[in-house]
């Protein structure tokens, strides 16, 4: 902290000694922020691109087209939530535009046959405008209200999309058939472009990889011009912004129809790619995913909605196959507890009390009831995951009793978080520990798509408690 | 036309019912809203917890052999025991979600609701499955039991929805204009700050606050699920927008205007599914809600803001 030379600011001194005492993951995380955002997003692209030549697995490839997919919808939700700061809950309407726009223009539902080049450029713009028919509306509407607002335009899509199959015209005896109905419109063609028919996997994969660089780039410029900077005013105080001249009517619009456009261009790649659309694609639990991976992210952060959709879309993938997920969330209870006590035997001590505590509760059931337990539905015999489920008890009835234990668990949790005195902590975090790995043998291992939905919700509700700005973002003070 | 005039009545019946159990859910958000400036999103999804809890109350009171207890008992101890449950719930989600974001960007508690009312949909589905449950009202109350007030007719489950939650909100009435802890949950909802120095208990009053507002929806949980019985744990979802759009609509952290708010959108619903179509009523709430906001940004009743600098 030296004040030598003239102009030196303490507050910042003081600041960066409180950053060089952080952990060392905070510290990468630091310098990963102060890199180039360029250098970094071109490393990750370059070794994306790798990823069809290091596998022939389908499977994989798909999912890393899904990670593309969900990247560009994060980062077309980060522009309007990140660095407007609108709280639009509508968005997947946008995606689902996109797709329905590239549906209705491309395939034979209407007999035409636009090429992709044609109807994905028509397709996004008509997205943006539709955007633009949201945002108007929403100008006079404060925060609140445009989320309830852009919450219901979602919902009429859905509706509409459901329900347009039999549109009455006044001039035609036969009714119209403009969305398909809950049946969707399939038999979609293939995108054309540049002679080459993309018809595979990997070259879908290609193709959204190559959107999602140009999207990057492109939003980075805008975000580092003049338009980002007063974007950023109008986050943090929209009065305020509009006292300096900022015009805040413009730039909202301009923030929801370049939300929409990039959704737009996603739902479109998307349909071409599945070569079918339905009106259930666009459903609530899409618009939650989407939000949980901007804020896991960090709302303003590109980089942030990238990994965001990285992480959540490849640790469902992961959850799929029960010994890998059994893996992955024990390694994360033990790397949580381990990471978040300080000093750190303290964490182990209580792995160490934990393991204890399960073998005394089955030897103490196997005495004195031994008719409530029963075997494990999945019996998992390798090494480590054997020894979990025979340390563990299975009651007769795991679908009852891990119902219990679901809700007491969720109890417990909630309570242990805002218990601070240390010895009581330990105590409650005991039978916490534990009774979050019965369940997840008894119920959610047994149920992994809502488990995931368990996961995505708990997620928006941790992250806004504990660390708001997520992993990417910057710090928020709201000054009041 | 004929046909409309003759289906009026009717409809007006239904919308009345709908209307009442809207503006129950509507009070909780408007009350929320009036002392905290949060949509809490997961008010929907209390509603939802209250009436499977008025089913199990009522699966365990009526079993298929008989009534352990008398009707007039078992009615009032389904709408005790959901809106109890329902309100603790209510300050669980407050203490959880909302009492750390107190201080925090105003996106972020509207996020956090977004949170919770997930999870819950979830917890739920992965507790109880996805099933319908059917409420067996039959059971408490003969459908053919009812009045005929000329072409309509109103069935005694209709009356007891509408008679209870008059009940209920003239009782909300009564608390918040007449007694001292009304008068504290005023203040709050006009000057947080003052009211503190005032002497108020803030953080009491928001409790109480969120207990009877989750109450009120609990209570509109089990009335619905007498009603129409069925319940499920999506129907959350849709009766919370609508209870939403109802309190904006009146005018959000307005009282009365909730109230009024939920009979105009319950109208407005019935009317659409009698007479445009029974399948595409969901999309009416926000057709009348978006008309409403640009004609009167604050809602019917809603006080005009002005914006301090």
């Amino acid at each position: 902290m030296s004040l030598d030379k003239i102009g030196q600011d303490e507050w910042v001194e003081q600041r960066n000694a409180r950053a060089a005492q952080r952990g060392p993951l905070a510290r990468a995380l630091a310098r990963l922020e102060q890199a180039n955002p360029l250098l970094v997003a071109g490393v990750l692209l370059l070794l994306a691109a790798l990823v069809p030549l290091t596998t022939s697995n389908d499977y994989i490839i798909r999912v890393a087209g899904n990670v593309c997919l969900f990247g560009l919808l994060a980062l077309g939700l980060n522009v309007v939530v990140g660095y407007a700061g609108l709280l639009d809950l509508g968005y997947v309407a946008f995606y689902g535009i996109g797709g329905y726009g590239y549906a209705m223009l491309s395939s034979s539902q209407f007999g035409l046959h636009l090429p992709a080049w044609i109807s994905i450029p028509l397709v996004v713009a008509v997205a943006a405008l539709f955007g633009l028919l949201l945002g108007l509306p929403s100008l006079r509407l404060t925060g609140d209200y445009l989320a309830i607002v852009s919450l219901g335009f979602g919902q009429i899509f859905v509706l509409l999309a459901n329900s347009m199959d039999k549109v009455n015209l006044p001039w035609s005896e036969a009714p119209l058939n403009l969305t398909g109905g809950p049946n969707g419109i399939t038999d979609l063609d293939p995108i054309h472009i540049f002679g080459m028919r993309l018809t595979s996997v990997t070259h879908y994969f290609y193709l959204l990889l190559l959107a999602l660089a140009l999207i990057w780039l492109v939003l980075h410029h805008i975000n580092s011009s003049r338009v980002g900077r007063a974007w950023r005013a109008i986050r943090e105080d929209t009065l305020a912004a509009e006292t300096m001249g900022i015009p805040v009517r413009r730039l909202k619009l301009l923030a929801f129809a370049i939300g929409a456009g990039v959704a737009g261009l996603s739902g479109s790649i998307y349909t071409a790619w599945q070569t079918a659309v339905f009106p259930s694609n666009f459903d609530v639990t899409l618009l939650i995913t989407l939000y949980a991976m901007v804020v896991l992210g960090g709302a303003g952060s590109q980089l942030g909605a990238i990994a965001g959709a990285l992480l959540l879309s490849v640790i469902p993938e992961l959850l799929r196959g029960p010994d890998t997920a059994r893996l992955l969330f024990s390694g994360g209870i033990v790397a949580m507890t381990l990471l978040l006590t300080r000093p750190r035997w303290r964490g182990a001590a209580l792995l160490a009390a934990v393991l204890v505590f399960g073998l005394l509760v089955k030897l103490v059931l196997g005495a004195l009831l031994p008719d409530l337990l029963g075997a494990p539905a999945q019996p998992a015999s390798a090494g480590l995951a054997g020894l979990a489920q025979r340390w563990l008890v299975f009651p007769q009835n795991p679908t009852l009793v891990g119902n219990i234990a679901f809700v007491l668990v969720i109890g417990l949790l909630m309570l242990v978080s805002r218990v601070h005195a240390p010895r009581l902590r330990f105590g409650l975090l005991l039978p916490t520990l534990y009774l979050l790995a019965f369940v997840w043998e008894t119920r959610l291992a047994a149920e992994p798509s809502v488990t995931r939905l368990l996961f995505f919700g708990a997620i928006l509700v941790l992250l806004m408690t504990y660390r708001p700005h997520g992993l990417f973002g910057k710090p928020r003070v709201e000054v009041v | 036309m004929d046909a409309f005039f003759n289906q009026l009545p009717q409809q007006l019946v239904n919308g009345l019912t709908l209307g009442a159990v809207y503006a129950l859910i509507a009070l909780g958000y408007s009350m929320v809203y009036g002392i905290l400036q949060l949509l809490n999103f997961a008010h929907g999804d209390v509603y939802m917890i209250g009436a499977f809890v008025g089913y199990g109350v009522l699966t365990v009171l009526a079993p298929r052999s008989g009534l352990l207890l008398p009707v007039w008992a078992i009615i009032p101890i389904m709408l005790l025991v959901a809106m109890l449950l329902s309100g603790l719930l209510g300050i669980l989600i407050e203490w959880f979600a909302y009492r750390p974001l107190r201080n925090a960007p105003r996106i972020a508690p509207l996020i956090s609701a977004l949170g919770v009312s997930f999870f819950i949909q979830n917890a739920v589905l992965l507790t109880l499955s996805a099933s319908y449950r059917t409420v067996r009202t039959e059971a408490l109350l003969s459908p053919r039991l009812g009045i005929d007030l000329g072409p309509a007719r109103i069935s005694a489950v209709r009356i007891l929805v509408i008679a209870t939650a008059i009940v209920l909100m003239f009782a909300l009435d009564h608390l918040v204009r007449r007694t001292r802890l009304g008068r504290s949950m005023r203040a709050v909802a006009i000057d947080r700050e003052a009211a503190a120095m005032m002497g108020v208990d803030v953080d009491r009053v928001i409790v109480t606050t969120f207990f009877i507002g989750s109450a009120l929806a609990g209570a509109a949980g089990v009335l619905i699920g007498l009603a129409f019985t069925q319940v499920w744990h999506l129907m959350g979802f849709t009766a919370g927008l609508k209870g939403f759009t109802a309190a904006v609509v009146g005018g959000i952290g307005n009282i009365p205007g909730a109230m009024l708010g939920g009979l105009l959108l319950g109208l407005a619903e019935s009317q659409a599914v009698g007479f445009i179509s029974p399948t595409n009523n969901d999309q009416n709430p926000i057709v009348v809600l978006v008309l409403v906001l640009l004609v009167r940004p604050t809602g019917l009743l809603g006080a005009r803001i002005q914006q301090k600098v």
